[in-house]
């Protein structure tokens, strides 16, 4: 039922176990500290102590980013099934492929205009 | 399976242990590298050449206290690396390394890959990008304000260079009419290699793979003048060399990648096709060393603007001028 898949499933599996080693055995063979400080587990602000922290706002430009990576991204998905059989499809298949492109080509005019990919 | 389970299972676990030995030997390669570009010896003292350098390390790095800092969220800032480096070896599953081979004195064949899937390279970039989550879980689950700009910086950086490198690989698609990694080296032999109608794709394929695998010119989430050690700035010993693990198998991934996609991966003549891979790759990987001696660090609106305005452009046209010539050449 699986197929191929399930070799690549045992392979993963295998991948995960080194993974999981590792990880255990940064825990398990670690040296013991002598002290327990709370200095040691104080996270780097070169020696100086940084009080709280708490993740709040942040750059617009990563929101930008991340959108235009999905609107992109999934533009590249639809010209993948295109792409594997675009021999087969001949000269319909090139027109559709420009069509998206001429579409993508628009919005891709259109961010860049509008200042969205500048990065400020 | 292409094989029965105790074949797959046994390649399995060779794969993933000579991908880690591979890698091992690789850090001694690049250090001893780099230590020639910058004229100086490199690691040279511990065994022959220094060639037990990598040993050394693992056990160094073992050993070093487990420290959890105060701010961190523990669980997650645990299961950040893991997801790296499991997504990291995942990602190197469906490389082909050639046909067809046998069991020496006996008749016991198997395949020289672990699967051939129809959506193969589909699965190297869904893997890959599984491994982002990585970063960005790393840099938030530390607690500090250095961990999460460079976790932001990376998915930033990672999203972008994600765009062009799928985009410059579609061209390759089209040329060999499938995702199998054996069909497009099987028509890599029949015809040329694609590196000759695609060396456009090519370029782009390579700039963008250099910034997915995080490596200097492009090593801005890691930026040590800016953002400390980014993502990794909290982690310590073993943690934070699974993450470096995770880097570099993400480097020899994409140079096996660029291997099969324009280099015609295993086939060659003479030799057998494991050697041809290592050699090709192992070209590829020379490349990303000698970048990391030479070039200095880009700006970051540097690398989003090449990203997004050279990069995007210059796959999308290779892209359409691919398609006119598979359909009316």
């Amino acid at each position: 039922m699986l197929g191929d898949w399930a070799s690549l499933l045992i392979y993963l599996l295998f991948a995960a176990l080194v993974a999981g080693t590792l990880l255990f055995a940064s825990v398990a063979l670690g040296t013991r500290g002598r002290r327990e400080g709370r200095q040691k587990a104080y996270s780097f602000e070169s020696g100086v102590s940084v009080g709280s922290f708490a993740p709040s706002n942040f750059s617009i430009n990563y929101y930008l980013t991340a959108m235009l990576f999905i609107v992109f991204d999934i533009e590249i998905v639809y010209l993948y099934p295109l792409a594997v059989i675009l021999e087969p499809l001949g000269v319909f298949g090139f027109v559709e492929l420009c069509v998206f492109v001429a579409v993508l080509g628009l919005g891709y005019v259109y961010i860049w205009r509008k200042g969205a990919l500048e990065w400020k | 399976m292409v094989d029965g389970f105790f074949i797959t299972a046994i390649k399995g676990f060779a794969l993933v242990n000579l991908l880690m030995g591979f890698f091992a030997i690789m850090t001694w390669v690049e250090r001893r590298l780099i230590g020639r570009f910058q004229v100086r010896l490199g690691p040279n003292r511990v065994g022959p050449y220094g060639l037990l350098q990598p040993i050394a390390d693992l056990g160094k790095l073992l050993r070093k206290q487990s420290v959890i800092p105060a701010g961190a969220r523990p669980r997650l800032y645990l299961l950040a690396p893991f997801v790296s480096l499991t997504c990291a070896i995942g990602a190197f599953g469906l490389m082909p390394f050639g046909g067809v081979a046998s069991v020496p004195g006996t008749d016991i064949d198997f395949h020289l890959y672990m699967a051939d899937s129809n959506v193969a390279l589909l699965f190297v970039a869904a893997l890959g990008s599984l491994g982002f989550y990585g970063l960005l879980i790393g840099g938030w689950a530390s607690g500090s304000k250095y961990s999460l700009l460079g976790g932001m910086r990376a998915i930033a950086q990672l999203v972008s260079y994600e765009v062009a490198f799928t985009l410059a690989v579609i061209g390759v698609v089209i040329h060999a009419g499938s995702l199998s990694f054996v069909d497009i080296v099987q028509q890599q032999s029949d015809w040329v290699w694609f590196i000759v109608p695609q060396f456009l794709g090519f370029v782009v394929f390579m700039i963008a793979a250099v910034a997915e695998s995080n490596r200097p010119p492009f090593d801005l989430a890691e930026a040590d003048g800016e953002v400390v050690a980014g993502y990794h700035t909290e982690y310590g010993g073993m943690r934070f060399a699974m993450f470096a693990n995770a880097e570099f198998i993400n480097a020899i991934t994409l140079s096996a990648l660029a291997a099969v996609l324009f280099l015609g991966g295993p086939s060659g003549p003479l030799l057998p096709g494991p050697l041809w891979m290592l050699l090709k790759a192992g070209f590829f990987l020379f490349i990303f060393i000698w970048l990391r001696a030479t070039t200095p660090r880009v700006r970051f609106d540097q690398l989003m603007s090449l990203g997004w305005k050279v990069l995007l452009p210059a796959a999308t046209l290779n892209l359409v001028v691919t398609a006119a010539f598979v359909v009316y050449g």
